[in-house]
């Protein structure tokens, strides 16, 4: 073809090319589609945004009686509740990530049909709305947190509470990466999104949210739960804002490692899905 | 002088599988593959149905060469199932060709359904900032014209209320106003004139007719009411079938699209 275009659409495209460049000039969709999740989701309720609190406390409160009052798992001496609570709240977010980005195609289908722009936008404004759900369930996590340290419990902050940063950046990008190679599978098999839902149950009982790496004997159990890109986080976490934890710098990049390869495929495997999903979906 | 071309496309064929693509559920896909592998009968198959070979497919659009130069008002015309929204959806990165390519200078904005991502909890003001921003438009961009916006939707007084409160017709007005305020350089139009009150379709269709004139727009518009394909566009092509038949004068046709 003669001449230059500003775009060029062919029947073949390289899935290797990323067009990052494209979504940054609609970093202010990205912003809106934020905007609209946060105002339309408390809309017409009572408790409104207090529902933000309210889940991971309600969870944490059934996990403390469960695993804490009638199973008797060790906690490390720290209180059961505030336990429970530091794998919980970055738990939620991972899930939550996954669970909502898994479901980009199929939930977006009439928009999609309609108009272009490019599909990377839903998912990252999705994990970016998880992001700011986090933030309040992590400030009130450190408020409990100070407020027993204060009272004498024995916790203490530690130097890993800087690494906060690139442990939740590790768990939002991994979530979103294992949500976006879902959503892009479910275009053709609807099932599969059954299977993420009790799969996520069942992931987050081979990281260590109600149980510590520790007071695990077994050691072959231990490098199998550790393997689990989750779970370096989570140990990591627990270590910076409680002083336990499992603070094994050779798991945490292998998770970091992983995480890296699992954003790259979904990248690619969405890219390549976007371009022709509507015939199939 | 040469003029300039905004969408230039070559060879242009989309085909669609027919039959069932794959059950929907894995477990049922791998019954079906197990029982072909076997060449026995499919147990997913329904009774009666007629057996689609892989490569039975039907022709959207069959080897289509169509140049359409900058500030044109160019009407498609056709009967159902011509191809007419197909192309469309490709030339709007909606889905992507079988074969051919399409190159486009400047900026595309497709409205295929009027009120694109328009959420009912959202206020009038905040559905303006979602859908321009779906359809392409920065935040500054639209800032610098959301007043001429609300004018031009007629609706100012309900503006700050949810759109889910709206009538039909102020949703569709709101709507059409946001789209008809894009910077774009080549707007994409299906159908989405065949809502609303007949005053607010002319002062639509004016409103793109001026610009288009005024600032060397680029339009495509497809419409089976051909009062408003009359109103808007100085050329037009008739598909039938896959392929253009007809590619020209408007009054022509619209002429020939009566005669197929």
């Amino acid at each position: 073809m003669k001449g230059t275009f500003d775009t060029l659409i062919t029947a073949k495209s390289n899935p290797f090319r990323l067009n990052l460049k494209e979504t940054t000039k609609y970093k202010d969709l990205i912003w809106l589609f934020v905007q609209r999740d946060f105002k339309t989701k408390y809309k017409q309720t009572i408790l409104g945004p207090l529902w933000f609190v309210i889940q991971p406390l309600l969870t944490t409160f059934i996990f403390t009686i469960v695993f804490g009052k009638i199973a008797k798992l060790s906690t490390d001496g720290v209180p059961q509740f505030l336990f429970y609570l530091a794998g919980n709240v970055p738990w939620l977010f991972f899930s939550s990530c996954l669970n909502r980005t898994s479901a980009t195609f199929y939930e977006n289908v009439r928009i999609f049909g309609r108009v272009y722009f490019p599909r990377i936008a839903v998912p990252i404004s999705t994990v970016i709305t998880c992001f700011f759900n986090f933030l309040i369930q992590f400030i009130m996590f450190v408020a409990i947190d100070i407020i027993l340290i204060l009272i004498g419990a024995n916790v203490q902050i530690t130097w890993y509470a800087m690494l906060f940063p690139l442990l939740i950046l590790q768990l939002g990008v991994l979530g979103m990466g294992v949500g976006i190679i879902i959503s892009s599978l479910t275009v053709k098999y609807r099932d599969l999104q059954v299977l993420v839902s009790f799969g996520v149950q069942l992931w987050m009982y081979i990281s260590p949210v109600v149980y510590s790496v520790a007071s695990i004997e077994n050691s072959t159990l231990k490098t199998l739960v550790m393997i689990n890109p989750v779970s370096p986080a989570i140990e990591f976490m627990r270590a910076g804002w409680l002083g336990v934890g499992t603070t094994n710098w050779m798991y945490l990049g292998i998770g970091l490692a992983v995480t890296a390869v699992i954003a790259f495929v979904g990248l690619v495997i969405f890219n390549k899905t976007e371009k022709n999903f509507m015939d199939k979906i | 002088m040469e003029r300039e071309v905004a969408i230039q496309i070559q060879g242009l064929t989309k085909e669609y599988r027919l039959g069932v693509i794959g059950s929907g559920t894995l477990q049922r896909d791998i019954q079906s593959w197990w029982a072909r592998l076997r060449h026995k009968e499919d147990p997913n198959k329904k009774v009666g149905s007629k057996n689609y070979g892989k490569n039975e497919t039907f022709t959207a659009l069959d080897g289509l060469n169509l140049t359409v130069y900058k500030g044109e008002r160019l009407g498609i015309i056709g009967r159902n199932g011509a191809g007419k929204s197909t192309l469309l959806k490709i030339i709007s990165r909606i889905t992507s060709p079988t074969k051919g390519t399409i190159g486009i200078n400047g900026r595309v904005s497709s409205m295929l359904e009027v009120g694109t991502g328009f959420h009912g909890e959202l206020t009038g003001r905040e559905n303006i900032y979602l859908n321009g921003a779906i359809l392409g438009m920065t935040k500054a961009e639209v800032n610098s014209k959301i007043d001429k916006i609300i004018e031009f939707s007629e609706i100012e007084q309900f503006i700050d209320t949810p759109v889910k409160r709206y009538s039909s017709g102020m949703y569709v007005k709101l709507a059409f106003s946001v789209a008809a305020h894009l910077n774009s350089e080549i707007m994409i139009m299906d159908e989405v004139l065949a809502v609303g009150d007949l005053a607010f379709q002319k002062k639509c269709l004016d409103k793109m007719g001026d610009v288009s004139r005024e600032e060397g727009r680029t339009i495509l518009y497809v419409s089976h009411n051909m009062e408003t394909i009359r109103r808007l566009c100085d050329r037009c092509v008739v598909l039938d079938k896959g392929k253009i038949v007809f590619n020209g004068d408007v009054e022509r046709a619209i002429k020939i699209y009566s005669s197929i």
